[in-house]
């Protein structure tokens, strides 16, 4: 039998921003944690696919979901100085639910008296017009009130989840890729034996925190409970040349599902608009349809701010936003006390921070988890410096110390090798990778320019042949041939 | 101490392609004393050291050649001239024609008496036209294959589908096909091809590649790499036509979906666009609104050949050389609008007394077709479309009775229907 490779007091299930939260709240405590990702890196599941809103708590609240609503008016507090310790892109920016006739004003009535009700900081109903348009000079001049919310924010997904992860690696957790979990038994003692395709490991607790894959993973230990469903979003990221369009999470009322039609500035400076909202067929689904683009996104983010052209658009995409049932699941598996489902769902960004202390002070603890606090814990981590933030002096200053910052590969977003090797020495193995970590492709070319150069750097710098180089692992080879290799297959009599 | 250098010139030729090289050489022919050419790649050259094919130069070199040999007659025309070349060179802000710059040891603010802006241009990605479905590894623009197989010495894949007729996309049909991959197809939105005729015969007929105009890309399919592409055929009104899909089961998609004026840096010192080009507005003598800039080549609007690129920067650059010594003559201003079947029109204003040339695009292919330069100036063409720009010369004795404003307009027979 193949020997367990290590032994783990708490196993986290999934690389995104669910166990990157639990996995960082439990390496503030003197225990041995490790997290378990099935793909090539972190953050390359549901996570990146969001829109990185911080909901304050509003319109979501509904007496159902209990668990979602203390999540996100707790995670909605607790963000702000989170992104600080983490130095993760963060901004307050306030939300506009604006209702275009009477019948929409009966809306935001309706959830100002709810979101008072339950708490929300700051609700006020804004009927003047004239400060509406104060606020917005570009939404669209048929508004007639907007329900403002000053809590809401906007946080970079990804970063959050670097952050999270590199602080919990910081003080002593461990982080496993391409492990994906294969089978789970229960050893004598009690204690979980995982087998992974990255070896064999024990624990004597397991948080499942696989999205999608959640109840995949909890069938592994006989629990049938749930099924995972879920909703695909699609939407458009724009062109910074629109930044400041809008300054708020600017969202119309009457919309459907999840978040519904919106324009939404980004950390970065680009501008999201979205949402088509769509049950589909198969579970995971990211696909984007020309319906859901054309006849749905554009014409009514159109509604809100006329003056925003879709010619601006630079990246259609589409998130999957995991889903039990209507409520969070969050809880010991009734099979397992030591094994603790946590599967978020819409706004799960915003509630994670809560849900990971929830998980790990409520649920671990009530399950036998000793929590003694590390004295050395550090709750600080820095970002990757960034050239295109940094002042000219910065700038000078970073590229003295290192040249490699003054060598920008992405034009489009001023990223430099300089942040691109230390991606890499983060953990980016991919050309998804490091964009996520530096922003390099995401820009208006789409890495036309720099995804070539990216390609060597990555393969330089990990040593490994170009063709094995991958855009977000898997199969997604880049390059998968070398020039003439086809031919010289043809020479040769052999087909390809 | 700050580490921020200073460095006065004459002129900062921004961008280092055919139009950057020939605006500094002529730069510092017209007698600019300091003159920079700031580079952001490893080399000069811009996308020619990719242009491994031929049909550059005949123009302006008298012969043809491929596009490193184009670039390596410019680079030794450069050679003993002085100009003072920055690779590895990024302009990070431009105020006026000063020039922040990012380069491998410092910070560098060039303060320019004039600049010349010759940015060139950048390919349309996916995004930007919203093509549907998955978004794998496998789907390139065309100009990005053509890095990765010309410099790079890798092959994106080996069974494509390519979208978008312009000419690096059908470029690029020949070279895959070179190269042993399998090109599945060509579909263009448009009822006609939207690159060079030449390319369309040389590229795509010879090598009997299906052409599928009026036809779009519906879906991407393929989580991690592509393995099928769905297209369809739209009605005039650009919707699709139900029953008209087809399967292909490809590994790569190509995009060629159009070039924009690379002119990012412009818009931060409030240069003025022309919507219909992307470039600067400009006037005969490639000046822009903002005093001392000028722009050559492809940063204005997207030339066919390099031949023109290079000689409108020359131009730039001997206007942005008289411009420094206070020659530039400005007699009056004449307004130039686009009108019937004509795309765009370059110049937008006349200041000078100067011969001209009128670069444009009419907007739908004519046959018979007549381009006329308000009444002063007419000719006959048998064909005319929109991937052909149609440049014109006007002596300078023939603009003289025109007072203020001209409108080019073309008149023929459509050669589609619309």
């Amino acid at each position: 039998m193949q020997a367990v490779k290590a032994r783990y007091d708490v196993i986290v299930i999934g690389g995104g921003v669910a166990g990157a939260s639990v996995v960082r709240e439990l390496s503030k405590y003197k225990l041995t944690a490790a997290i378990f990702e099935k793909e090539a890196e972190v953050c390359f599941g549901q996570t990146k696919g969001t829109h990185g809103i911080i909901h304050s708590g509003l319109p979501g609240i509904s007496s159902l979901t209990p668990m979602k609503n203390r999540g996100e008016l707790k995670g909605n507090l607790m963000m702000e100085q989170l992104c600080k310790d983490l130095d993760v892109p963060y901004e307050k920016i306030g939300k506009l639910l604006v209702a275009f006739d009477k019948e929409e004003l009966e809306y935001l009535k309706k959830y100002e008296f709810k979101a008072k009700r339950n708490g929300v900081p700051g609700v006020e109903l804004i009927t003047d017009t004239q400060r509406i348009r104060q606020m917005e000079p570009n939404l669209s001049d048929k508004v007639i009130a907007a329900l403002y919310t000053p809590n809401t924010g906007i946080v970079s997904p990804w970063g959050l989840v670097y952050g999270l992860i590199e602080n919990a690696m910081d003080n002593g957790a461990e982080l496993f890729v391409e492990a994906e979990v294969r089978a789970i038994s229960v050893m004598e003692n009690g204690d979980f034996l995982i087998e992974t395709t990255n070896g064999r490991y024990q624990s004597s607790y397991i948080v499942n925190a696989a999205g999608l894959n959640a109840d995949k993973i909890a069938n592994m230990i006989g629990d049938y409970s749930f099924n995972m469903k879920g909703t695909r979003q699609q939407r458009i990221i724009m062109d910074k040349k629109v930044e400041g369009i809008v300054k708020h999470l600017v969202r119309g009322v009457k919309a459907t599902g999840g978040l519904g039609d919106f324009v939404c500035p980004t950390v970065y400076g680009d501008v999201m608009v979205g949402c088509k909202v769509e049950n589909v067929s198969e579970i995971g689904d990211t696909r984007t349809t020309r319906e859901g683009l054309e006849d749905w996104v554009i014409p009514r983010y159109m509604r809100l701010v006329p003056s925003l052209s879709p010619a601006m658009g630079i990246r259609p995409f589409a998130g999957f936003i995991p889903k039990e049932g209507t409520d969070y699941y969050v809880k010991p598996s009734d099979v397992n006390g030591r094994f603790i489902h946590m599967v978020l769902g819409s706004s799960g960004i915003t509630a994670s921070p809560a849900m990971g202390e929830y998980v790990v002070q409520e649920l671990l603890a009530r399950a036998g988890l000793e929590l003694e606090a590390k004295q050395d814990f550090n709750s600080y981590r820095k970002d990757i410096p960034h050239i295109h933030d940094l002042t000219d002096e910065g700038k000078a200053e970073l590229v003295a110390k290192n040249p490699l910052y003054g060598h920008i590969v992405c034009r489009c977003e001023t990223v430099s090798e300089g942040e691109m090797v230390e991606a890499i020495r983060r953990g980016a193995r991919t050309r998804d990778g490091i964009k996520y970590r530096t922003r390099s492709g995401m820009g208006r070319c789409q890495g036309g320019f720099c995804g070539p150069r990216v390609l060597k750097i990555l393969s330089r710098e990990l040593g490994m042949p170009m063709e094995q180089i991958t855009r977000k692992g898997g199969n997604s080879v880049e390059v998968p041939y070398k020039a003439k290799e086809l031919l010289k297959k043809k020479a040769r009599g052999g087909s390809w | 101490m700050s580490r921020i250098l200073n460095k006065p010139v004459d002129v900062a030729v921004i961008g280092g392609g055919p139009g950057g090289i020939g605006a500094a050489i002529r730069a510092k022919e017209d007698g600019a004393k300091n003159v920079v050419l700031l580079e952001r790649s490893e080399e000069l050259g811009g996308m020619l050291p990719q242009c491994i094919h031929n049909g550059f130069g005949l123009h302006y070199f008298k012969e043809e050649l491929s596009g490193p040999a184009y670039i390596h007659n410019l680079l030794k025309k450069m050679e003993r001239t002085g100009v003072d070349v920055m690779t590895h060179t990024m302009a990070v802000n431009l105020d006026g024609t000063r020039i922040t710059a990012l380069t491998e040891n410092s910070v560098v603010d060039i303060d320019a008496k004039s600049v010349i802006l010759a940015m060139g241009c950048r390919e349309r990605a996916r995004g930007a036209v919203r093509i549907p479905g998955h978004r794998p590894a496998g789907v390139y623009t065309a100009g990005t294959a053509q890095r990765l197989i010309n410099v790079e010495g890798y092959l994106p894949g080996r069974r494509v589908v390519i979208v978008g007729s312009g000419d690096i996309g059908m470029i690029m049909a020949r070279r895959l096909t070179l190269e042993g991959a399998e090109v599945l197809c060509l579909v263009e939105l448009l009822p006609f091809i939207g690159g060079l005729i030449r390319n369309e015969v040389q590229c795509l007929r010879d090598f009997n590649i299906p052409v599928f105009t009026s036809h779009v890309v519906t879906n991407v399919i393929g989580k991690d790499r592509v393995e099928k592409i769905i297209i369809a055929e739209v009605d005039k009104q650009r919707q699709l036509i139900p029953g008209s899909e087809k399967e292909y089961d490809a590994d790569t998609l190509l995009l060629s979906v159009g070039l924009i004026p690379e002119n990012e840096l412009s818009l931060l010192t409030g240069v003025e666009l022309n919507p219909l080009t992307g470039g600067p507005f400009v006037d005969d003598l490639w000046q822009t609104n903002v005093p001392g800039l000028f722009a050559g080549g492809n940063v204005v609007h997207v030339h066919d050949l390099a031949d023109y690129v290079t000689e409108s920067s020359e131009m730039a650059a001997a206007n942005a050389v008289k411009f420094i010594s206070g020659s530039l003559r400005t007699d009056r201003k004449l307004t130039v609008k686009a009108g019937k079947n004509i795309r765009y029109v370059v110049p937008n204003t006349i200041i000078s007394d100067q011969p001209i040339s009128f670069y444009m695009r009419v907007s739908w292919p004519l046959e018979n077709a007549t381009v006329r330069i308000g009444n002063i100036f007419e000719k006959k063409y048998t064909f005319v479309r929109p991937s052909e720009q149609i440049r014109i010369d006007i002596p300078a004795n023939k603009l003289k009775e025109v007072s203020d404003e001209i409108v080019v307009s073309c008149d023929g027979e459509e050669a589609i229907a619309r």
